[in-house]
């Protein structure tokens, strides 16, 4: 079904069908709530100001995904010097954690900030791929159309992606323990 | 021979298609090595996915940006859009036009001429002087050619100009070149 940018039926389908992928895709590049939610506004009104018609949903998603993957990346790269800012937040415990076992949280919040270290570590073509693919819930199809390259290219780089992290994690593991 | 790696990362996406996704699971049915390789694999997507930040956050301010937009663009702004709209046209497309109106005002004039009445319709203070009886050639037949070099001199020189004529850049013929013609 074609979805017109400036409807205000379809911009509330594609908006409350895709508010959480955007902000994902957002958050997993800025690390910074704050930041994603200004980003992902950002995303839906170029949405809407640029007035287009797109053939489906699909394709309507997969220009938000891009629109929102390059405010984020652009954003990180104008603000090298807030890095340290984002690095506190990102190793900072979760918000929702502090309610349970203090302990347990405590773990599992450490185990989060060794898997984001890790995924940050990776080169960009790699880590936005295995991001789309984990946090999004995008399939080989959709992330090609994203990022523009082919599904093959996809298939390999979420390999790559998962080897480098493994690699990464597990020399993690070996320090801790 | 066991599963390639890369086989097996696109079989737990889901995207290995037949008969590749038949050989694999066969494989593994009877292939622990394997099988433990699928399970690493398992759980380090476990471990990714365990980052995800938490739901009630990333949502906690869905609605109020939605109604923020909803306002900024729908509520005071069907106007806004259809003027945007309006505004929004391809420079190319834009070119066009104006080289359309252009041609279209020059090409009534060519191809049904201009009488005083009708440049008197367009442009009043015009009409006087641009009638056809008053816009002849200023040069008719005479043109510079018909006059030889002293002659034009001499009609500068009268009208009071200082004329210094030199030549510059001539080299006498070397005399090798006529024997080589």
């Amino acid at each position: 079904m074609e979805i017109k940018s400036t409807d205000r039926d379809d911009f509330r389908r594609i908006y409350d069908g895709n508010y959480h992928l955007i902000i994902q895709v957002i958050m997993h590049i800025v690390y910074n709530i704050e930041i994603a939610e200004d980003l992902t506004q950002e995303a839906f009104e170029r949405f809407y100001v640029k007035n287009m018609t797109f053939p489906s949903e699909d394709d309507a998603r997969y220009w938000l995904i891009r629109v929102a993957k390059n405010l984020a990346l652009n954003h990180i790269r104008r603000n090298k010097r807030e890095i340290e800012l984002v690095e506190k937040v990102r190793h900072d415990p979760s918000a929702s954690a502090q309610t349970r076992d203090a302990a347990a949280s405590a773990v599992e919040a450490d185990e989060r900030r060794a898997v984001r270290a890790a995924i940050e570590s990776l080169p960009e073509n790699l880590r936005l791929v295995i991001q789309l693919k984990e946090y999004s819930g995008l399939d080989y199809r959709s992330i090609a159309k994203v990022l523009g390259i082919s599904e093959t290219n996809v298939k390999v780089r979420v390999y790559r992606a998962r080897k480098k992290l493994e690699e990464a994690l597990s020399t993690e593991d070996r320090d801790v323990y | 021979m066991c599963i390639d790696s890369q086989m097996l990362s696109a079989y737990l996406d889901g995207e290995l298609p037949e008969p590749y996704r038949s050989q694999v699971e066969e494989h593994l049915a009877h292939c622990s090595a394997c099988r433990k390789h699928l399970e690493d694999m398992r759980a380090l997507e476990r471990k990714i996915l365990s980052a995800e930040f938490p739901e009630d956050v990333m949502m906690r301010n869905k609605d109020s940006i939605y109604s923020f937009l909803d306002r900024k663009y729908f509520e005071s702004g069907r106007k806004v859009s259809f003027i945007r709209r309006r505004l929004e046209v391809s420079m190319p497309s834009l070119i066009t036009a104006a080289a359309a109106v252009v041609f279209i005002f020059i090409g009534g004039f060519m191809f049904f001429g201009s009488s005083a009445r009708q440049t008197e319709d367009i442009l009043p203070s015009f009409a006087m002087q641009a009638d056809s009886s008053n816009v002849h050639f200023v040069s008719d037949t005479a043109s510079l050619d018909s006059f030889s070099l002293e002659e034009i001199l001499q009609y500068l020189d009268s009208k009071g100009y200082n004329v210094d004529i030199s030549i510059k850049g001539l080299q006498p013929l070397p005399a090798s070149s006529e024997a080589e013609e």
